[in-house]
């Protein structure tokens, strides 16, 4: 048999190394996150990208099927107070996370930047079914664990007042959420939760 | 990600200048081992009697694509790095005849008149000096010619982001051009030297 030609051997491992390339497709190890800026735009226009407190509360109660709350805050933050059922969730892991088909995510910060940055990192890499928290922690505290309902008769604020208690909130009747009164009602419990909350306000995010 | 090794740092600025020096020596070098100094060879390009150029720099691209792509893949190289030249439709264009018409006038190119000017041949100096006096006349011309310098600008083009298909198959579309060329050359220049 002919020796290969240091010519014909050197054809034939570019050739090898083209048909490799070919079957490998791209040069990044990666997959390119591929933002469709537009489309994402049009979900935030429409306001497709969030949940509020009040329809998490009663996904969360209604244990709706494949929900995964996600708290993005620090640990020492998760550990002061978390919504129900949420597991902590650094961004730094999060934009490494693979949801399993049919899972819906729910992401919650402080105050929402934080939540709504992960939303778009989570989108752009292809995540449907994901959502931040309107408004963060911070209007949970508001709408879930302390509302403010116009009376206890009107089927909505019954509705409300009932999802509140689930979570151990007190609702109240027509009553300003700050007025001193409030805090007399409110348990000991919600009341320890909302100022660990109530420091984080200063902080946003 | 190590490389490219002057972006991440572990070269240091002396390295990059002492890094670059050897790497032009090394081009010069290999130019003038494949008879590139030399305008008579490069003219045979245009009568298809030798086609060297060609296969010099198509073998040139292959092996820098190949290597740019599996460095790429393998994790050593970070492509974004790398800096992408942008392109300018109809003033590149333009260059490109421009150049084009110097090359067939002179039989030199920019690297293969320095090439030949380091050998001692004087067409080398004379394309050396004439490319020189190009480029000071551009510079000083730039801002008469600015507008069409930096019109119909397409950002930084590549193959696969203008065709939409992955990287992969360009580059075997490329290659296997290469290798038949490669293969068609060898028979053209039997045949040239046969009539000779």
């Amino acid at each position: 048999m002919k020796m290969l030609m240091p010519k014909r051997l050197l054809a034939a491992v570019a050739a090898v190394l083209a048909l490799l390339a070919a079957a490998t497709g791209s040069s990044r190890r990666v997959p390119e996150a591929m933002i469709d800026a537009k489309q994402l735009a049009g979900e935030i226009q429409r306001e497709d990208d969030h949940v509020t407190a009040l329809e998490l509360a009663q996904w969360i109660r209604d244990r709706k099927p494949g929900l995964r709350v996600l708290d993005v805050r620090t640990d020492s933050e998760f550990a002061a107070f978390h919504v129900p059922s949420a597991e902590r969730m650094p961004l730094e892991s999060l934009v490494t996370l693979r949801p399993a088909a049919g899972e819906t995510l729910v992401i919650y910060s402080e105050g929402g930047t934080h939540a709504a940055q992960g939303w778009v990192l989570l989108r752009s890499r292809g995540h449907e079914h994901v959502y931040f928290l309107r408004g963060g922690l911070l209007d949970w505290m508001d709408d879930v664990m302390s509302p403010t309902v116009q009376s206890t008769s009107d089927s909505a604020s019954a509705h409300v007042a009932s999802l509140s208690r689930y979570f151990g909130g007190v609702p109240r009747v027509g009553v300003a959420p700050s007025a001193p009164a409030a805090h007399a009602t409110a348990t000991r419990d919600t009341a320890t939760a909302a100022a660990a909350v109530a420091r984080l306000r200063r902080r946003g995010c | 990600m190590i490389a490219p090794l002057s972006e991440f740092g572990s070269l240091g600025p002396l390295g990059v200048l002492v890094s670059g020096f050897a790497i032009g020596v090394a081009f010069g070098a290999c130019l003038e081992r494949s008879g590139l100094g030399n305008a008579r060879k490069l003219m045979g390009q245009f009568d298809l009697t030798d086609l060297a150029v060609f296969k010099v720099m198509f073998s040139a691209i292959v092996t820098a694509m190949l290597g740019l792509f599996w460095l790429s893949r393998l994790g050593i190289l970070d492509l974004s790095h790398v800096y992408l030249p942008d392109t300018f439709l109809l003033p590149q264009l333009a260059g490109g005849a421009v150049f084009g018409v110097g090359f067939a006038l002179a039989g030199l190119c920019p690297g293969t008149s320095c090439v030949a000017a380091a050998t001692g041949r004087g067409d080398g100096v004379a394309v050396m000096l004439g490319m020189l006096a190009g480029v000071l006349a551009t510079g000083a011309l730039l801002p008469a010619i600015q507008r069409f310098y930096m019109s119909t600008s397409r950002g930084a083009l590549t193959l696969p982001r203008l065709l939409g298909i992955p990287e992969g198959i360009v580059i075997l579309v490329v290659v296997g051009v290469a290798l038949t060329a490669f293969g068609f050359t060898a028979r053209v220049e039997r045949r040239a030297a046969s009539v000779r």
